[in-house]
């Protein structure tokens, strides 16, 4: 991987009327990366991609493409390949028809278009396919049209927005793997827009997580899992979703008061300004459970449930918490547990910025 | 009732009803037939006893319908080419974009089609009298009958153009068309079925087109057949068969090419409306 930037963003705003849907995006993809933008819906993941596509204009700031400003050049010179959500395959060509159509806007000559829609079938296998029409493919084959027309084109980035949200849950995991596969046979440049913060850890080198319109971190999956640097990124990354019970910093600084009740002081293994008001946060997999009534939080267990491999514990009581434990367990539903976390594992909040501490 | 009979009750009431509309057409074929002494029988006969086809070419000599014809065949180019050049543009903008202005816009069409072409022909007279369009009496006619015609294509044209998603358009600029050429390759082609269906309703429509014409244009030998026609007609006329014979061959074609092409027509009419 090399370190040059592939794609830059200086500053983005993007407002629509008196909607400020980018707020000061600054962002460098250096080649060959796989950057994944998530966030829930509205958060402007989708118009950030757009903006780089060149179907939405940018109100402020720079955005490079391959060193070039690309502020007000239209999408068809900007030379990356996008894949919609509804694969958005011309209805009235077939699929070679469909493959090759960039190439014949760019007057490509017949037969050399022909084998680079050849190529690209074989590689992701539409040989079979060719002189069908889209409507006569099933989801998936749809899906692999979709990403042929990008690669055929052999563009400097490839923008992905949801491209997997139509597909059933098998089929999902499968084309996730396939695609960052493909992404490191081709060496290429992608970003990928996804609400689902699975999809993004699994297959991003870097993920953008934003909300609002603002980018509130990034980095690479796992710095974004171990160390969230706001309570909504903790919210957001991991599944089953953290836990957060609000708190207060003890009198000595190192053990933090939880508002639950009969709960003694967890200890935070750092120093922090005693009496703080602060959100705790505990990510369910990090705690221990034991049945009984030794460990730092004891509480009864009001529902259990099991997949099999893993068992989901929560608990009775305001704020109710959710304790994953691997493989089976004995506890059952009115149970009490005893719950024992790691200092370094316990993740505290301001109670009013939400920032990490 | 039974399941079953409920079918074939609504078959047969359909076959009435179509009856009862589809008589004075078949009046109009009959009575052109019948020799004038049958016209007038009481009580009527149904079917002409001695059918007389000489009266079709000879109606078509005696009221030169090849130049009536032929007017009515200019005027309903001309309304239908402008309405379709005008109107699909149009249409596409108002699908396309979505702002208070657009709305504005789309009222003020809906408001076009509410106004009768009666009420409209003494304003437009006026005005076509003082720039002098008055003096090309058939342009003047294509002109205002395709204002007439516009608002309900714009329409029905642009729910064709909401049914084609936007995205494949992205996705040709993307792949490297541009603006005009994501229109012309890409949304056109998808909508062309609804474009051509509209194209020929408006056709047909024009092809009758009468208030305006009957207004405009004074030289006989410029006016379309549904104005000669009407010439034909007069408080003493007697001549009914040949009246028939006129109306036969002028609705004639027009029938024709509804019937060849109903399917098409009725698909493209819900094309917009069902997904």
């Amino acid at each position: 991987m090399s370190a040059q930037p592939q794609i830059e963003l200086v500053g983005i705003d993007k407002h629509y009327g008196s909607f400020h849907a980018l707020k000061n995006i600054d962002l460098v993809i250096p080649k060959g990366q796989f950057v994944a933008l998530v966030g829930p819906s509205g958060c402007g993941k989708s118009t950030l991609l757009r903006s780089i596509a060149g179907l939405e204009s940018i109100t402020g700031g720079t955005m490079k493409i391959a060193g070039a400003v690309m502020n007000g050049v239209p999408p068809r010179k900007r030379d990356v390949a996008m894949v919609f959500q509804s694969y958005a395959l011309y209805p009235h060509m077939t699929v070679e028809q469909n493959l090759t159509y960039s190439l014949r806007l760019k007057r490509v000559p017949r037969a050399e278009a022909k084998k680079a829609a050849d190529e690209v079938a074989k590689t992701i296998g539409l040989q079979q396919l060719m002189h069908r029409y889209p409507r006569e493919l099933s989801g998936g084959q749809r899906q692999r049209v979709a990403m042929g027309r990008a690669i055929i084109r052999n563009p400097k980035a490839f923008l992905f927005d949801e491209p997997l949200s139509n597909l059933d849950a098998a089929l999902r995991v499968h084309m996730r793997k396939e695609i960052r596969a493909l992404h490191d046979r081709l060496g290429a440049t992608s970003v990928y827009v996804t609400h689902d913060q699975i999809e993004a850890m699994t297959m991003a080198d870097h993920v953008v997580v934003m909300r609002d319109g603002v980018i509130e971190q990034q980095g690479s999956p796992l710095e974004l899992y171990d160390t969230p640097a706001t309570r909504f990124v903790a919210g957001f990354i991991g599944s089953p979703a953290m836990n957060f019970i609000p708190g207060t910093i003890a009198a000595d600084g190192q053990h933090v008061t939880l508002e639950i009740e009969g709960v003694a002081a967890l200890p935070i293994g750092r120093n922090l300004e005693p009496g703080r008001r602060v959100t705790v946060g505990l990510r369910p997999e990090h705690i221990e459970a034991t049945p009984g009534t030794s460990g730092q939080i004891v509480l009864p267990v009001s529902v259990v449930e099991s997949t099999g491999s893993l068992t989901y514990l929560t608990t009775d009581g305001a704020p109710e918490l959710t304790v994953v434990i691997t493989g089976r367990s004995d506890i059952r539903s009115k149970d009490t547990v005893g719950l024992t976390i790691a200092p370094e594992r316990v993740h505290i909040f301001d109670a009013e910025t939400e920032r990490a501490l | 009732m039974t399941r079953v009979a409920a079918p074939k009750l609504l078959l047969v009431l359909a076959l009435a009803l179509a009856a009862v509309y589809l008589f004075p057409l078949y009046w109009m074929y009959a009575t052109s037939l019948k020799g004038a002494s049958e016209i007038f029988a009481n009580p009527p006969t149904f079917w002409p006893r001695e059918p007389d086809f000489s009266i079709f070419p000879a109606t078509w000599e005696r009221r030169t319908m090849d130049t009536f014809l032929w007017n009515s065949l200019v005027i309903a180019t001309g309304v239908t080419t402008l309405t379709v050049l005008l109107g699909t543009g149009c249409a596409y903008v108002l699908a396309r974009y979505r702002n208070p202005w657009i709305d504005i816009g789309l009222f003020a069409i809906l408001m076009l089609q509410v106004l009768p072409a009666s009420v409209m022909i003494t304003p437009l007279y006026v005005g076509f009298n003082q720039i002098g369009l008055l003096d090309y009496p058939r342009t003047a006619v294509i002109i205002a009958a395709a204002g007439k015609s516009i608002p309900f294509y714009i329409v029905l044209v642009r729910a064709t153009f909401m049914s084609v998603p936007s995205e494949l358009e992205e996705a040709a600029l993307v792949d490297g068309n541009s603006r005009w050429g994501a229109f012309f390759f890409i949304v056109l082609p998808l909508a062309r079925n609804g474009i051509l269906v509209l194209a020929i309703l408006t056709f047909m429509q024009a092809f009758g087109e009468y208030i305006y014409s009957k207004s405009i244009i004074t030289t006989q030998s410029l006016q379309p057949a549904s104005v000669g026609l009407s010439g034909f007609l007069g408080p003493n006329s007697t001549d009914w068969n040949g009246i028939m014979a006129y109306a036969a061959m002028y609705v004639t074609p027009i029938i024709l090419v509804f019937v060849i092409l109903q399917r098409r027509i009725v698909s493209g009419l819900t094309s917009g409306a069902l997904k």
